[in-house]
């Protein structure tokens, strides 16, 4: 016993400032990126934030479906559908948003920045992965640019600097444009996998940004390479049930999908976004619903006038009354009735899909011709044809004719259908601005005044507050 | 083990032998008094007996040479040879070096008139007073200066303790817990069981605290357990049999008030009424939803101590059992204990001793707090209508969200918490240590001890596929946590020409603690027999987990404390920490301190004070740290992750969202000046304190551009400060055959953050919940910690909708009006204690207070101003709401679109005064009637929380959502499982 007593302080001296050393068992940061596969998973963790449901899986959807002309928000989200900007809870949810769309430009930075330092990685993997990151981190940017304006524009040169003043709108368009016009052709004709990038990916982002800032010619080019390719057609169907073969919840990928975000039907990776949708009661979401939004088939001009026929109009929504009446409508285009809890559907996010591109090229072929052409008109017709049950591809009886349309009345008709193909994406009121429009058509749909600070969000106070060289008056966008 | 026994059986067999003599008498003390707990031993024997109430005793001896020996403590001990004598009475005198007992400091103890520190006791009386789950809760009330607050009422619930204040934004402020010398690693010494703890010992100030360094920043908390003493064998027994109840029922709408008041929605939001006028006569009161959920539930506790020992070997063993179920049905805490402390001396130079206790708590959970809209148990109890029952004719639940198209979607019928959904967590916790002490000559002590801290942890819940849209769930998950301590210490005591003594402390120590956790879970099964038992079999199985984490210290420490002629008093200590936590470089820190007292008592001048007993005066001062970091957060760690693509999960890894950077300890300096005086002849105590702490190099979250990726990092910067004022009075007012005996204590702190980051605020996490999504809490320069910050309401507009006051003067009311609202720091908190005894009775009243804090009321914010979800209400809503004829309502108009933010009308004055506990006792004379084998067993009736008085409006004001150690989220309520009152019968009998 008494050895006992003199060997446990000799133990312990020998142990001693070794044991102050720390010993993770983890990544460390310093030695990664340094092969193919720890690469492509830095890669991968661009993805999550985007998907998350803070983010496009669920918040930026949910708040973009209640400013649209067909539908309202309701309980948080009735506050957006007065147009007059965003209160205090919404702006902590787009304070959120903001906070994932620069988490994945940061994560894209640094494959940008670590992948072509790797130690055991292939030249053509670099270029693949590199890629990958500049296509994503252009996306993530052109979701910030739209909903905020010009935002501080983080690229590897700057990516540790804490403090950027805000850039100009034109800047962030030259970032995404530089990084889109670099990698479209150094992504893979087909991807790898269904949520990766494709070539056509890229050009279908390219297409919309160059849309959005009215360079039609551009845009045009773009779509129809991405339709000359031929690798996308539209799926056929015949009654409105045939919608769940494109968007339903066990679908893994069609020859629409051009770039979607992908969810599985797990606790925590699923979609988050048809949760906002139901009605506990409609049994069309295996965790309840938050019906957030609604519309209504009498007071909503859009909705009221859309016909029937379309089988669009019955496949997204149904009748139920939340107690605003017997005419509310819910949206149940995306539904999961064995989801796994709030975030568990199984339904994707189309965030490009064929249809997106065949109703921007008819609009922008249309502008470039100043006038409809067969070529546009087909475009449409072909969108149009399938919501109706017919062949895409073949002449149909509900087909519009050239002779019908001015140039004006065939973009109201094309921006019309792409508000019915688009319903609950989260699209519609990007593309209602993006038109200058907006006062106008919101004004004659739901008979609300947009007003001017709606038109931006905030830039969150965790920027403001932190970003040394902001102004918080001068830097902070109209209204707010 | 079996030598254990051994020893055991040895003494307790000891004690019966030969009888020839049996002496009896009574020992008084000075004032010619009985004094009661006297220990009598044969010397020479292990034969011994007590004192009664009375102080009589009587005892067997073998023989007319057999000497007595009678010790008590603060008495000089007095021996008798009892000859020819059968009645030997004795008169004890007051031993003036030992009158003040002996208290626990770190890494030693200390005579209470030596202390140079500020200390706090509670004794095992107080500690044992009544039945509680958390030794924690007995501590509320007792020692000025020490808040403790549950987190909720639920058992089993986690007790958050402020000792001075907050210190740290980043760490816990949870002071550390030192259990018979064992820093132990959890927030909450849960392992024990409140009749097995001798005393516990609040450090508070820094010249007590700075020996533990880097952990001594919140105050340290002294735990020290039963040891048995030599002499009889002491068999103590207390059982006891509590019945709670919900202290009040919120008062809610009937159905025919919610109907109308449904319809009064429906009427001003332009819809079509609710329900007829003759659906609304038929409804009358409707269903009580609070009486569905909660009970009357038992709560019991047994205990067994056994401790007794010879002058060579002491020991005491105990075994208890704690059993609570909660007032919401379902919910519950239990714990089996036992326990075994043993002194052994191998020789006169050489001693062992060894504790341990093991324990089994099991906590059964029901859904628990939090959510909104009737989502979670408490708020669907709260919001569930009236008009509705819990079953459909058919047997089966309600489906509360589909019942009304109109209500509520997230409305749960809380049958399906209650019934269908299992959250438990068993334990098996470990603590042991042993010592072996080396006194090679007189004064010094070598003393090496090892300790093992351990704790194995398993939660299993399960929804049934009966939950609503369930399709069965479940989880499992274990935690391993072991800490390894050892301790080598040297202390060397001298006295040097009568007048100069010292005692001198030197040691090394090591610590570390490994976590490492294993969970899996699973979602659709085929039926509910298999429970938890067979994850694989789910339809989905969910992704593993594991989780490793190890942190070691390493430390030297040393400390002087010397006294000149009793009269001058110092104290100077010294401790180095090294941590691992901390980026090399700055693993080190250095913890110093000095104290000084000076007991005028002593001094001629005021010697002969008639009235003054003693009186002394302190100041000290001190550095202590905190260890406000977790393990690795230095290091540039990747986090993984996981993303769909195609239909499967693929791994991703990336930095997290806090940038690492390199950071040192936070340090905390406090001074303290106290004063000690005890007057005619220790009747009255008086204890007062003042101190200041400042904390620098404050560990602190900065917050960063959120574009940059990282949202924050930690750095030492910032400062925070608490200073206050402490008072604690203790005295008998009577002391003859009627005693009355009071104590009262009263703690005063003032909390300001002194310095941020480049000034910025802080923020709290945001509160979300759902009509309301925002930061609640703020740190701000000038401000105490954790304040409200929010929007300040200006009446309402001409629709009846709240106003908000535009605090800039920017034509918006946005985030930049928002101030502070509310502070949920109390102004003081405060106990009281009396305890009368009259002949075989005693009346015990204790009780406890808070005054000065706002408690934010988050689950008023849906339970009084969300409208459009049908969720029933407080009958207030109903009475006072805003209509063109009552401008001036309580509420505003009852309409689906009326907003609200987070703002003053939510902040409630939290401030309560309780009659915490209040118990009358009485001592069953045995002696009378000649049963000498009992020594004393009193039966009694108390209760607890039984008068609260507070303008609270919701269930209970002791209540702390979002508490935890590093939470800066203070002084919320938010659908929270409420406080119980508890009517207790027990009996505590000592053989």
């Amino acid at each position: 016993m008494k050895k006992l007593l003199f060997l446990v302080p000799l133990i312990i001296l020998v142990s001693c400032e070794d044991a102050l050393i720390e010993k993770p068992k983890s990544l460390a940061v310093e030695t990664f990126y340094n092969t193919a596969m720890e690469v492509e998973s830095a890669v991968n963790a661009i993805y999550g934030p985007l998907r998350s449901d803070v983010c496009l899986g669920g918040l930026y959807p949910a708040q973009m479906e209640a400013y649209v002309d067909y539908a309202y928000g309701r309980g948080s989200y009735g506050i957006l559908s007065e147009f007059q900007g965003l209160d205090p809870t919404n702006i902590t949810r787009t304070g959120q948003m903001w906070d994932q769309f620069y988490l994945s430009i940061r994560n894209a930075n640094l494959v940008i920045a670590n992948a072509p330092k790797g130690s055991k990685i292939s030249q053509e993997d670099i270029t693949k992965y590199v890629a990958e990151a500049r296509f994503l981190r252009a996306l993530a940017y052109f979701y910030l640019v739209r909903n905020y304006g010009g935002v501080m524009l983080r690229t590897v040169d700057n990516m540790t600097e804490q403090s950027l003043p805000r850039s100009t709108e034109e800047a962030v368009y030259e970032l995404i444009l530089d990084d889109l016009t670099a990698i479209e052709n150094e992504l893979p004709d087909t991807p790898s996998i269904a949520g990766r990038p494709s070539k056509w990916a890229a050009k279908s982002l390219l297409a919309d940004v160059y849309f959005y800032r009215a360079q039609y010619a551009e845009a045009r080019e773009k779509a129809l390479e991405v339709i000359q390719s031929g690798n996308y057609s539209l799926v056929q169907v015949t009654v409105p049930e045939d919608f769940e073969k494109i968007v339903g919840p066990d679908v893994v990928v069609t020859t629409e999908e051009i770039f979607f975000l992908k969810y599985t039907r797990q606790a925590g990776y699923g979609f988050q976004l048809p949760m906002f949708a139901h009605h506990p009661g409609s049994g069309l979401h295996g965790a309840g619903g938050y019906y957030a939004h609604y519309t209504d088939s009498q007071s909503n001009p859009v909705f009221k006038e859309w016909n029937n026929n379309d089988l669009r109009k019955s496949y997204n929504w149904y009748n139920y009354n939340i107690g605003l009446g017997a005419n509310s409508y819910l949206c149940k285009k995306f539904s999961d009735s064995e989801a796994i809890g709030a975030s568990g559907a199984g339904n994707d996010n189309p965030l490009y899909k064929y249809s997106d591109i065949l109703l921007l090229y008819a609009e922008a072929d249309t502008r470039v011709s100043n006038g409809p052409t067969a070529d546009g008109l087909e475009k449409l017709n072909m969108v149009h044809r399938r919501a109706y049950g017919n062949n895409p591809t073949q002449p149909s009886a509900i087909d519009f004719k050239l002779g019908d349309y001015n140039m004006q009345t065939f973009l109201d008709l094309v921006l019309k259908e792409r508000g019915y193909e688009t319903q609950y994406e989260g699209k519609r009121w990007l593309d209602l601005k993006r038109t200058g429009r907006v006062k106008e058509i919101i004004k004659a749909a739901v008979g609300k005044d947009v007003a001017d600070k709606h038109l931006l969000w905030p830039i969150p106070l965790s920027e403001l507050n932190f970003n040394t060289v902001l102004d918080p008056v001068r830097d902070q966008n109209p209204g707010y | 083990m079996q030598r254990l026994l051994l020893i055991i059986g040895l003494f307790i067999g000891g004690t019966t032998f030969a009888q020839d003599i049996v002496v009896s008498g009574s020992v008084t003390g000075a004032e010619n008094d009985g004094l009661p707990g006297v220990s009598i031993l044969v010397a020479g024997s292990t034969a011994g007996t007590t004192t009664d109430s009375e102080g009589r005793y009587s005892i067997r001896v073998p023989s007319s040479a057999a000497v007595l020996i009678f010790s008590y403590i603060g008495y000089v001990t007095n021996r008798e040879t009892v000859g020819t004598r059968t009645k030997i009475d004795v008169v004890l005198e007051i031993d003036t070096k030992s009158l003040e007992e002996v208290v626990v400091v770190g890494y030693g103890t200390v005579r209470k008139s030596d202390l140079t520190g500020s200390l706090s006791q509670v004794k095992a009386k107080e500690i044992n007073a009544f039945p509680a789950t958390n030794v924690l809760q007995a501590m509320s009330g007792r020692a000025p200066g020490v808040q403790v607050v549950q987190n909720t009422g639920a058992p089993g619930g986690a007790v958050s303790v402020r000792i001075r204040g907050t210190n740290s934004v980043q760490g816990s402020n949870e002071p550390l817990y030192v259990v018979d010398g064992f820093p132990i690693s959890g927030s909450n010494p849960t392992i024990l069981n409140n009749s097995d703890i001798e005393s516990i010992e609040i450090l508070k100030d820094a010249s007590a605290t700075a020996i533990y360094g880097s952990r001594g920043a919140n105050g340290v908390v002294m735990i020290t357990t039963k040891r048995g003493k030599s002499g009889r064998t002491n068999v103590d027994f207390e059982t006891s049999y509590g019945i709670q109840t919900l202290r009040k029922k919120l008062d809610l709408m009937n159905a025919g008030e919610y109907a109308e008041f449904y319809n009064l929605q429906a009427a001003n939001d332009g819809l079509a009424p609710r329900f007829t006028p003759g659906e609304i006569e038929g409804l009358g009161e409707g269903f009580d939803w609070q009486s569905l959920i909660f009970q009357k539930a038992p709560m019991k506790t047994h205990n067994l101590t056994v401790s007794g020992g010879n002058e060579k070997t002491q020991f005491s063993v105990s075994a208890s059992i704690f059993d609570q179920d909660g007032i919401v049905i379902g919910s519950g805490y239990n714990r089996y204990s036992l326990r075994a402390n043993i002194n052994h001396d191998i020789s006169k130079k050489l001693s062992v001793s060894y504790g341990a206790t093991l324990s089994r708590p099991r906590i059964q959970r029901r859904d628990n707090g939090g959510g909104n809209r009737g989502g979670s148990m408490i708020s669907s109890i709260l919001s569930a209508p009236p008009t509705l029952t819990p079953y459909n004719e058919d047997g089966t639940y309600r489906n509360l969200a589909t019942a009304y198209p109109w209500g509520s979607n997230v409305l749960i019928n809380p049958l399906n918490h209650i019934n269908e959904q299992t959250n438990e967590t068993v334990s098996n916790k470990v603590l042991a240590n042993a010592a072996m002490t080396f006194k090679p000559f007189d004064g010094l002590a070598i003393r090496v001890s090892g300790g093992i801290e351990s704790s194995d942890d398993r939660t299993d819940s399960y929804t049934t596929l009966n939950f609503l849209n369930s399709r069965g769930s479940a989880s499992a998950s274990v935690s391993q946590a072991i800490g390894l301590l050892s301790e080598n210490t040297i202390t060397y005591s001298k006295t040097l020409a009568d007048d100069h003594s010292f005692t001198l402390l030197g040691g090394f120590t090591y610590q570390d603690y490994i976590t490492k956790s294993l969970s899996g879970s699973g979602v659709g099964y085929l039926s509910d027999a298999q429970e938890t038992a067979n994850l694989a079999s789910a339809d989905v199985p969910g992704i593993p987990g594991t989780f490793y984490s190890k942190w070691a210290l390493l430390s030297y420490l040393g400390r002087l404390n010397y006294s000149f002629k009793n009269k001058y008093l110092l104290t100077a200590s010294f401790r180095a920490d090294g941590a691992s936590k901390y980026s090399a470089g700055t693993q080190w820190g250095f913890f110093p301190s000095g104290a000084f007292a000076w007991r005028l008592s002593e001094e001629d001048f005021i010697k002969d004070l008639p009235f003054l007993s003693d009186l002394k005066l302190r100041i000290g001062w001190g550095a202590t740290g905190s260890q406000a970091i977790d393990a690795y957060a230095t290091l540039n760690q990747l986090n993984s992750g996981k993303i769909v693509l195609g239909d499967a999960l693929f791994t991703s890894f990336s930095p997290g969202v806090r940038l690492p950077g390199n950071l040192k300890w936070e340090t905390t300096q406090q001074t303290d000046i106290g004063l000690d005086a005890s007057f005619f002849r220790n009747r009255l105590h008086i204890t007062a304190d003042y101190y200041i702490k400042n904390t620098k190099d404050l560990l602190n979250t900065v917050s960063l551009p959120s574009s940059l990726g990282f949202t924050n990092t930690i750095r030492n910067v910032g400062a925070i400060q608490n200073k206050g004022f402490e008072l604690a009075v203790n005295t008998t007012v009577f002391d003859k055959a009627f005693k009355w005996d009071i104590g009262a204590n009263i703690g005063f702190n003032r909390n300001k953050v002194v310095k941020l980051y480049d000034g910025k605020d802080i923020l709290g996490t945001a509160i979300n919940i759902t009509v309301v999504n925002d930061v609640l809490n703020i740190l701000r320069e000038g401000d105490p910690l954790g304040s409200f910050f929010g929007y300040t309401e200006k009446g309402y507009d001409e629709n009846g909708k709240i106003q908000y006051v535009d605090t800039n003067d920017d034509g918006a009311i946005n985030q930049l009006d928002k101030t502070i609202i509310g502070n949920p720091n109390p102004d003081f908190i405060y106990g009281f204690n009396s305890t009368m005894s009259f002949k075989n009775f005693e009346l015990n009243v204790f009780l406890q207070g808070s005054e000065g804090n706002d408690i934010f009321n988050l689950s008023s914010v849906n339970q009084t101003l969300d409208y459009g979800f049908g969720l029933n209400m407080p009958r207030e809503v109903y009475l006072d709401n805003w209509t063109p004829a009552n401008p001036n309502a309580k509420y505003p108009v009852i309409s689906r679109t009326t907003a609200t933010f987070i703002s003053d009308r939510f902040v409630e004055d939290g401030s309560y005064l309780r009659l915490k506990n209040i118990q009358l006792g009485y001592n069953i004379p045995f002696q009378n009637w000649n049963i000498n084998w009992i020594r004393n067993v009193q039966v009694y009736a108390s209760a607890q929380n039984l008068l609260t008085f507070t303008k609270y409006s919701w269930w209970d004001p002791e209540i702390n959502s979002y508490g935890s150690g590093n939470s800066i989220r203070q002084g919320i309520d938010h659908y929270s499982y409420p406080t119980a009152k508890t009517v207790t019968f027990g009996i505590r009998a000592n053989f």
